[in-house]
């Protein structure tokens, strides 16, 4: 494409409406986020978290996968354990410390996938269904269909097709992700579509494509990407369902849902094997809506008296 | 608590609540199963969880002791055997009658078995029967049993509960629902209601009297209604033992038992004389697990005795051989030669065999990773499956798990799509497991190793119709011999028999038959 003086023109207003909802915010919006001490205090959860999964590695102290012939080990901080074993072992002796790591990973790599995958694709359908009105209704009735469709209902007729694994489990989160984010996108966009200089852009003649990439998608991704943070727990809590129920990641392998679901058969004789992974679930999970929620809270410029 | 931990919670609370809900009245007795089976036809099925509440429902032509080698009259008085072990004559009790009053007569006991070997009625254990030549009633008390070869286990084979006596008007009537909405048949115990996947309620058997002589009390039974409770959670039967909610369970979890032996309220219950065994199967035309070598190194780089101690809490025997040593027809002369843990050893095979170390720590052989698929049941058998992945691991073999529920497994299990499959049966004697498993017309189920050998075909039929203990137990103990030579099977334990018994109860010995610890159920009562 050639960049033409008209065009340099016409993608002004764009730059110069994004940065009048975004500019003031931005030099400050971390700052606001860190001064919610629930937020700060969310965030750094998920950071110490994330850095611990990205880490797994050189952090464990065990391979995740090599067991032991010392089993159910209790945590270290309990009369019975030992200090090998920080967190104790599992019903087959593997260290759950090292397993919690490689299993956060699992975990946060199947979230971010499926979040990532299906809010890319929910976004763009909505974002076209905003910008073609002849589009709008035969995508928009697609999507009721597909939120008609459990994610748990979804994975499973999936990993029936496919086999165990970590990719059905990722297809099945995004696509239940995909009607949400589709729907957002597209009242995000029907709002921006009814501003003045969409129909500036028209009147120079502008192509569809340039409307699109230059004015409604750089207008609307901010609100998207908030609200896509925010079904970022929602999908790890499914993933981890998915994974609780024998559908997700396949042995040896750690995954959080699937290590609290072993547990289970020793919650009687050693609950901290279910106990452990499900409190990281559940941490997990809340830090990414607390934050989430300040983030909404300091970015969404409709919030923003 | 996060919503897993919740979910767990309300699982147990459910389970709970629904062993709360039964009756539990003096002389009703509840029993706490793991699953149902499908249905309850005799011929048609072979799962154990169908033959444990038929010994209650039907009575077959003998019994067998406790002792699991003693055969017993049950409905025959007594029978003889021709001197060419062709024709077995039975004389066959009079005044034993149907659930619904009808009296049952050897016309009935040859239709049942007739039905049992009909090619149409598709039983899966039909080879159990011999080679038939005919089964005929030539009077109302005695059958004449027929064969065109000899059958020298037929007389333990005729006690499992595939030869279990049906009413044949109720079979006709009922056609495919047979077992399913109704049955009709001269056991202990009669059908009152079956609600699939939850529970199976008998009620007692009035005016029965012929029971096998091994019980002391050949009838009526003791207790008035027998309900088969299923509870799929492991650790809630556990609970439900320890609280008093079920009076006798034989499922309950190996990490559950010492804790039921130490509580006051609780006994356990074990036998011997039980022979059911646990194996991992290769399926030895895959190339993965083509060569004995690598079969052999996989026998050696697993440590079935720390998955005894650990994994089963030293509940079970590990095991080494294919069937116990203690069953029938055991050939001693192998006890030597059986592979036992020794992870050097399956290195060096496996380096011999061409799979050398890669730089990954992974055998590899001409830039292909030695990584058979094993498939199994989720539960106790992957944690099992799990158990051995970790040892290979620690040679170098990077054995991949596919783990499915049951319903899904069987179908699997028939297929070409995997290296490796995990089963356990319950056995009488060699034969009964040798025949199961290695005969090449069994071949893809139950022989999913696709094991094809003509001379074992042939020592298996020597072994079937030999007429004396020693002929049959040399042919199987060939048998034996070169299978486990082959490596065909990676053993991984011997499953005993216990059972948690409320102290509520009267005590009673433990049964084997088909795993089936409570057989009959006339020995069941409570303590007054």
């Amino acid at each position: 494409m050639t960049m033409t003086s008209a065009n340099a023109a016409s993608a002004a207003p764009a730059t110069e409406d994004a940065d009048q909802v975004t500019a003031p915010a931005r030099a400050h919006w971390f700052r606001r986020l860190l001064r919610d001490r629930a937020a700060a205090l969310a965030l750094l959860t998920l950071t110490v978290i994330i850095l611990g999964a990205v880490f797994a590695p050189w952090l464990a102290t065990h391979d995740p996968a090599s067991n032991s012939r010392s089993i159910m080990t209790p945590p270290v901080w309990s009369a019975m354990g030992e200090a090998e074993h920080w967190l104790g072992t599992d019903g087959q002796g593997r260290d759950i410390y090292s397993r919690l790591l490689y299993g956060a990973r699992l975990t946060l790599l199947i979230g971010f996938l499926a979040v990532g995958l299906g809010g890319f694709i929910g976004s763009l359908i909505g974002l076209m269904s905003a910008f073609n009105e002849k589009l709008d209704p035969i995508v928009m009735r697609t999507m009721d269909v597909l939120l008609s469709f459990p994610a748990i209902l979804l994975g499973l007729a999936l990993v029936a097709v496919m086999g165990q694994g970590v990719v059905p489990v990722v297809i099945a989160l995004s696509v239940s992700s995909i009607p949400d984010c589709a729907r957002v996108a597209r009242g995000i966009a029907i709002g921006v579509m009814k501003q003045e200089f969409i129909e500036a852009g028209r009147a120079v003649g502008l192509s569809n494509l340039q409307l699109f990439q230059r004015y409604l998608v750089r207008n609307a991704i901010s609100s998207i990407m908030i609200f896509i943070s925010l079904r970022f727990g929602q999908t790890i809590l499914i993933g981890a369902t998915l994974s609780f129920l024998g559908l997700g990641a396949k042995p040896p392998a750690a995954e959080l849902g699937m290590m609290a679901s072993q547990g289970r058969e020793f919650l009687l004789f050693a609950p901290h094997i279910a106990v452990i992974p499900s409190v990281v679930i559940f941490v997990i999970v809340l830090s990414a809506n607390v934050a989430g929620d300040a983030l909404r809270d300091v970015l969404d410029p409709r919030l923003q008296a | 608590m996060t919503a897993k931990t919740r979910s767990i919670r309300a699982g147990l609370g459910i389970a709970t609540a629904m062993v709360l809900a039964l009756p539990a009245a003096a002389q009703e007795l509840t029993i706490i199963r793991n699953q149902d089976s499908n249905h309850y036809d005799p011929a048609r099925t072979a799962a154990l969880s169908g033959s444990e509440v038929l010994f209650m429902l039907a009575d077959t032509v003998v019994g067998l002791d406790e002792d699991m080698s003693t055969i017993v009259p049950h409905l025959a008085s007594s029978w003889e055997i021709s001197d060419d072990a062709l024709t077995y004559t039975f004389t066959i009790k009079e005044g034993v009658t149907f659930c619904d009053g009808k009296p049952m007569t050897a016309e009935d006991v040859a239709y049942s078995l007739n039905r049992w070997y009909d090619p149409e009625t598709k039983s899966p254990v039909r080879w159990r029967m011999g080679d038939v030549k005919s089964i005929t009633a030539p009077d109302a008390t005695t059958l004449v049993y027929e064969l065109n070869e000899p059958h020298s286990e037929l007389l333990y084979q005729l006690a499992q509960s595939f030869g279990s006596v049906v009413d044949k008007e109720t079979v006709e009537a009922l056609g495919p629902d047979f077992g399913v909405t109704g049955f009709n048949g001269t056991g202990p115990f009669c059908w009152e209601s079956w609600t699939p996947r939850d529970k199976m309620v008998l009620t007692r058997h009035e005016g029965y009297t012929w029971g096998p002589t091994n019980y002391e009390n050949t009838g009526p039974a003791q207790v008035e209604k027998v309900t088969w409770q299923i509870v799929p959670e492991a650790a809630t039967r556990t609970v439900a033992m320890l609280t008093g909610q079920g009076d006798i369970s034989p499922y309950v979890p190996y990490i559950g038992v010492d804790k039921l032996r130490k509580a006051p309220t609780v006994d356990i219950v074990e036998s011997n004389e039980a022979f059911w065994t646990n194996y991992v199967g290769f399926k030895i035309t895959k190339d993965m697990v083509g060569d004995v070598k690598v079969r052999e190194a996989i026998n050696l780089a697993v440590n079935q005795e720390a998955m005894a101690e650990d994994l089963f809490f030293g509940e079970v025997e590990p095991a080494y051989s294919y069937i116990s040593s203690g069953a029938l027809d055991w050939d001693e002369s192998l006890d030597d030669k059986l592979l036992t843990y020794d992870p050097e050893k399956a290195a060096a095979l496996l380096d011999e065999a061409g799979w050398t170390l890669n730089s990954a720590g992974k055998r590899e052989k001409d830039g292909v990773v030695l990584s058979p698929l094993a498939i199994t049941f989720t539960g106790e058998w992957q944690t099992t499956v799990e158990a051995v992945q970790a040892d290979l691991l620690k040679v170098g073999i990077d054995m991949q798990i596919e783990p499915m529920d049951a319903t899904v497994y069987w179908g699997k299990s028939a297929t070409d799509d995997f290296d490796m499959y995990v089963m356990g049966f319950p056995y009488v004697s060699a034969g009964d497991a040798l025949n199961l498993y290695f005969r090449s017309s069994n071949i893809p189920t139950p022989n999913r190793m696709n094991y094809n050998d003509p001379k074992t075909d042939e020592l298996l039929l020597t072994g079937s119709h030999a007429t004396s203990d020693g002929d049959r137990a040399a042919a199987y103990g060939e048998v034996l011999a070169t299978v486990h030579d082959e490596a065909i099977w990676l053993p991984i334990y011997h499953k005993p028999m216990q059972i948690a018994v409320s102290k509520k109860m009267k005590p009673f010995e433990a049964h084997n038959i088909y795993g089936a610890g409570l057989y009959k159920g006339l020995q069941l009562g409570f303590a007054d």
